[in-house]
């Protein structure tokens, strides 16, 4: 049947592949319901390319299949078998996971460009596929690849794996493409041609056309009410032989293979002919297949329990008499056919092989599927499975499952009296109810943790349980408590020589000594060192993150910038997507401190955005956009930072509260009611308590002092703060400068009454486009008999030592890019003359004859440098 | 989507010629804009030497006017949220 109502796709499709031909990267997302057309869609434009004159764009294939747990990497796997060669043999070898994505990376530069790479059904993809379509989706400029992928939106939940991918992907190389149900008249159009009544059909079916084209083929007049209907009404014409080949086939999701056939069904040569004169293909290679998901399931449901399950059993054997079967597939056939032996023989091989590819969240499926068939199994295995399972679970952000997998397994070693085994798992609950939000539980785990082991000989488990006390302390800022703790980690893992939970405890120790003074910086970078040699990511991740947000609590920019970029760029490169999120948040607060405020809303913004975002990671990205609006003027300040308040509040970590509560304050601040935060911030004040925490006692304690507040501990607050409070706003402000934050620079210099700071005040803030502050230091200037104080920010003159104007130095910058006066008076909205009036004025100041030499000089100059902050 | 008002100032007053070249600018903004999301619906130009714009905007965010105001250069005042008043719509 032919497509209808697709040319603007197939539109679409062509010209992302012409921008492919012209240098970008595109991914193509193309979805709607099941059913709708995404294959016969994709099919059609890859025939056009075979059709296209010169040298055609080679499409390869790649299909996620409907297991119950999908076999790691399956697409990739159909790709590398259309290209040949060596590189399916590449595949195989390759165990580490980077070492196979850079294999593919470096097969697929090779392809003659443009080439097109299409995965299908990504709805149903595993882990370690979704991540190999991020890894492409983000290395596509100049490789001459267009990457689709297809799947059913309506099987994509919020949360589902496939939403954090399209959010990871660059969006600007995001195409999308919903395919709409058939319109009535097309419906009808299609039941014509079949000489058929359009009655009805456009309503019942909806447009859905693999539902319309069931009806079509059918040969009773009335319209059957479901898809499922439609297909058995088809499926009824089948001879006895035909029929069970074709339940045979709705078994085994994708496709059954030519050998598989075979084997079930020797000499079915006229069967087979009558499968495909109700709708199913045979395939190039001689498998044979369904011409739709939805005609397998429906056949497949249609069955009832006990002859599925025969079938089932049927199809086991006949694959395991192969080599080559994928783990995962004879695991889906073992679970459905009943066969506990084969699913508790199969399950724990393929769930390795998926945590090997990192394919996690298949690998818990697999050891799920394995508890649920082993009633049978004595205690210490189960106890095992649910340990492996709580893992997976772990890794793929599933903590409440984790959570029950360890109590089962506790539970288990308890009975079992296996007291080294019960310790390592109230350790492991302990950091799972921390992830979980539940403060008490990590507490109560964490003791007893350390109560079971520290009977035994002392091992790794117990190291690590001390380690685990020493990261709760660490995290409430009980500096003591993580102290004490890490110290007898230390020891243990050195005497043990154990350098993972070496670089585990050093990291917890040197964070929690930062928090109080400089003084524990070596011992994360030595974490970091030993995390790094290793190979222990996880551990590196968790010291670039504790570096980097620790320095930026203390200002000190140039080690958080090189702490930033090094962590964000090698939690990237392996794969580590939500420490990533974790940090560039902390990046914003860098770029705002500095006054880079784009910067600052954009890396928040990417983050907000995300689906999968932990609320640690986005109240720091919130209270920075919240700021940025407040700080610039601009509307809808309150809604970040309301909701950082509400995320921020069940936490009770003064680490998360405390910036929400100066952010309030402040934006309270420029909107001239401060008091009513008072009651906000008092609270955090006293949470931060005696002792450590300078700086964000220090932010803190301004605030209060704004309200009025009397503030006594100035000597515990960090030094700039304490200058402010005690009215040395020039020693402030010059201690502001040279950590290189302007902003705070200038609000220090707002603080004074002299006319001469003022003025450079209002210079920073309007470079910077700080509305409010802006306005508050022009009345306080005008209010103190200043002259020439503008209403506005228009027609300053820039600091620059030629006395060019903002409007010039825009005009230069154009200038310098060769532009004729034309060109300047389009691109800046403004007439010829003026730009005439302004190229003079250029030249007078620049002291030079021509446009050329004016260029040179800018050039020289380095004044166009500049030109992006431009105006405001 | 939420709707803006936003000012601009144009010292030497803003020129937008009725030809060719201005419907080319025009359709450059407009370009530029879609991909931020942002929709420009019109705009108001004082008549003092057309020196300031109050503009009103659909768009995802204010990050988003001030993102596509660089991209496009055109400075960027106040911005400020609005919903429509409609006096007709008070009946007694």
């Amino acid at each position: 049947m032919r497509l209808l109502e697709r040319e603007s796709d197939i539109q679409a499709l062509n010209s992302c592949l012409e921008r492919i031909s012209a240098g970008e990267g595109r991914v193509v997302l193309v979805y709607g319901e099941a059913g709708i057309g995404k294959t016969a869609l994709l099919r059609q434009f890859a025939a056009g390319q075979r059709a296209a004159k010169g040298l055609p764009a080679r499409v390869l294939w790649g299909g996620c299949e409907a297991l119950f747990t999908p076999h790691p990497l399956a697409p990739l796997y159909d790709i590398a078998r259309q290209i040949g060669g060596e590189f399916p043999a590449a595949l195989e070898t390759a165990t580490k996971r980077e070492a196979l994505f850079n294999i593919t990376i470096d097969r697929l530069a090779r392809l003659p460009a443009p080439a097109i790479l299409i995965f299908e059904d990504v709805h149903w993809a595993d882990e370690a596929t979704l991540d190999l379509i991020k890894f492409l989706g983000r290395r596509l400029q100049g490789l001459g690849l267009m990457l689709v992928t297809s799947y059913r939106d309506d099987e994509v939940g919020p949360r589902h794996p496939l939403r954090s991918v399209i959010g990871d992907l660059p969006s600007r190389s995001v195409h999308r493409l919903h395919l709409a149900p058939l319109s009535e008249q097309a419906v009808a159009t299609l039941a014509e041609e079949m000489g058929r009544s359009a009655k009805e059909l456009h309503a019942v079916t909806g447009g859905n056309p693999f539902f319309v084209t069931e009806v079509l083929a059918g040969s009773q007049n009335n319209v059957p009410q479901t898809v499922r209907d439609a297909v058995i009404a088809r499926m009824a014409r089948l001879s006895e032989d035909a029929l069970a080949i074709a339940n045979l086939a709705a078994l085994v999701p994708g496709r059954m293979e030519r050998e598989l056939l075979d084997r079930l069904a020797p000499g079915a040569g006229t069967a087979v002919q009558d499968c495909l004169a109700v709708g199913m293909v045979a395939l190039e290679d001689g498998s044979l297949a369904f011409r739709h998901e939805l005609a397998r399931r429906a056949v497949e449901e249609h069955l009832p329990l006990p002859q599925r399950q025969a079938l089932h059993a049927r199809i086991l054997a006949a694959l395991l008499e192969r080599a080559d079967v994928p783990t995962a597939r004879l695991v889906h056939h073992a679970d459905l056919a009943g066969d506990s032996p084969a699913v508790l023989r199969f399950a724990p091989l393929a769930a390795e092989r998926a945590a090997a590819l990192r394919s996690h969240r298949e690998a818990a499926a697999h050891y799920a599927t394995a508890l649920r068939h082993a009633g049978s199994l004595p205690d210490e295995a189960r106890a095992e499975l649910n340990e492996r399972l709580s893992y997976e679970c772990y890794l793929t952000d599933q903590i409440q499952d984790a959570i029950k997998a360890r109590e089962a397994a506790l539970a288990l070693r308890r009975t079992s009296g296996n007291r080294l085994k019960e310790g390592d798992n109230a350790r492991w609950l302990s950091r799972l109810s921390w992830f979980w939000g539940n403060k008490a539980d990590a507490e109560r785990y964490a003791s007893e943790a350390v109560e079971i082991l520290s009977a035994l000989v002392p091992g790794r488990e117990l190291a690590m349980a001390y380690s685990n006390r020493a990261q709760l302390g660490m995290l409430e800022d009980n500096v003591e408590a993580a102290l004490s703790w890490g110290r007898k980690a230390i020891d243990l893992a050195t005497t043990l020589g154990d350098q993972e939970i070496l670089s585990h405890a050093l990291n917890n120790v040197g964070t929690a000594r930062m928090q109080a003074d400089q003084s524990g910086l070596p011992d994360v970078e030595r974490a970091l060192k030993l995390a790094l040699d290793g190979g222990f990511e996880e551990h590196a991740a968790r010291a670039y993150t504790n570096l980097a947000t620790s320095t930026v609590r203390k200002y000190d920019l140039a080690r958080a910038n090189r702490y930033l970029a090094e962590g964000i760029a090698y939690c990237e490169a392996h794969d580590l997507a939500s420490w990533v999120r974790y940090m560039k948040p902390f990046r914003a607060v860098a770029h705002l401190l500095e006054g880079t405020w784009d910067k600052a809303a954009e890396d928040a913004e990417a983050v907000i955005r995300h689906p999968s975002i932990a609320p640690v990671s986005k109240i720091t990205a919130l209270i920075v956009l919240g700021l940025v609006r407040a700080r610039r003027g601009d509307p809808d300040v309150e809604t970040p930072l309301d909701e950082a308040r509400a995320l921020a509040l069940p936490t009770g970590e003064l680490q998360r509260l405390a910036p929400v509560v100066v952010a309030r304050a402040e934006a309270a601040w420029l909107r001239g009611n401060l008091a009513e935060r008072l009651e906000e911030v008092r609270p955090a004040y006293e949470l931060a308590g005696k002792g450590s925490h300078s700086w964000v006692k220090g932010e803190l304690a301004l605030w209060l002092w704004r309200c009025g507040e009397r503030i006594d501990e100035l000597d515990e607050l960090a030094k700039p703060f304490a200058l402010q409070i005690a009215g040395n706003w020039r020693a402030a402000a010059a201690a502001w400068q040279a950590l290189g934050c302007p902003y705070e620079q200038a609000s220090a210099l707002a603080d004074g009454d002299e006319e001469k700071a003022l003025r450079r005040a209002l210079e920073i803030l309007e470079r910077l486009g700080a509305g409010p502050m802006a306005g508050m230091v022009r009345r306080k200037l005008r209010a103190s008999g200043a002259r020439g104080i503008a209403r506005g920010p228009h027609g300053q003159t820039r600091q620059n030592p030629q006395g060019l104007t903002n409007r010039e130095m825009k005009v230069l910058a154009l200038l310098t890019e060769g532009c004729r006066n034309a060109d300047i008076a389009r691109r800046l909205f403004v007439s010829e003359k003026t730009v005439d009036h302004h190229v003079s004025a250029i030249l007078a100041k620049l002291a030079v004859r021509s446009r050329g030499e004016a260029a040179a000089m800018a050039n020289r100059l380095g004044l166009c440098a500049a030109k992006q902050q431009g105006d405001r | 989507m939420p709707r803006y008002v936003v000012e601009r100032e144009f010292p030497d007053g803003l020129n937008v010629p009725v030809n060719a070249d201005g419907a080319k600018a025009m359709a450059g903004v407009i370009d530029v804009n879609l991909s931020d999301g942002v929709t420009w619906i019109h705009t108001y130009v004082s008549t003092d030497n057309n020196r300031r714009t109050y503009c009103v905007y659909d768009a995802p965010n204010p990050e988003a006017i001030r993102r596509v105001g660089a991209k496009n250069n055109l400075p960027v005042g106040k911005i400020t949220e609005v919903r429509v008043l409609d006096p007709y719509f008070y009946r007694p």
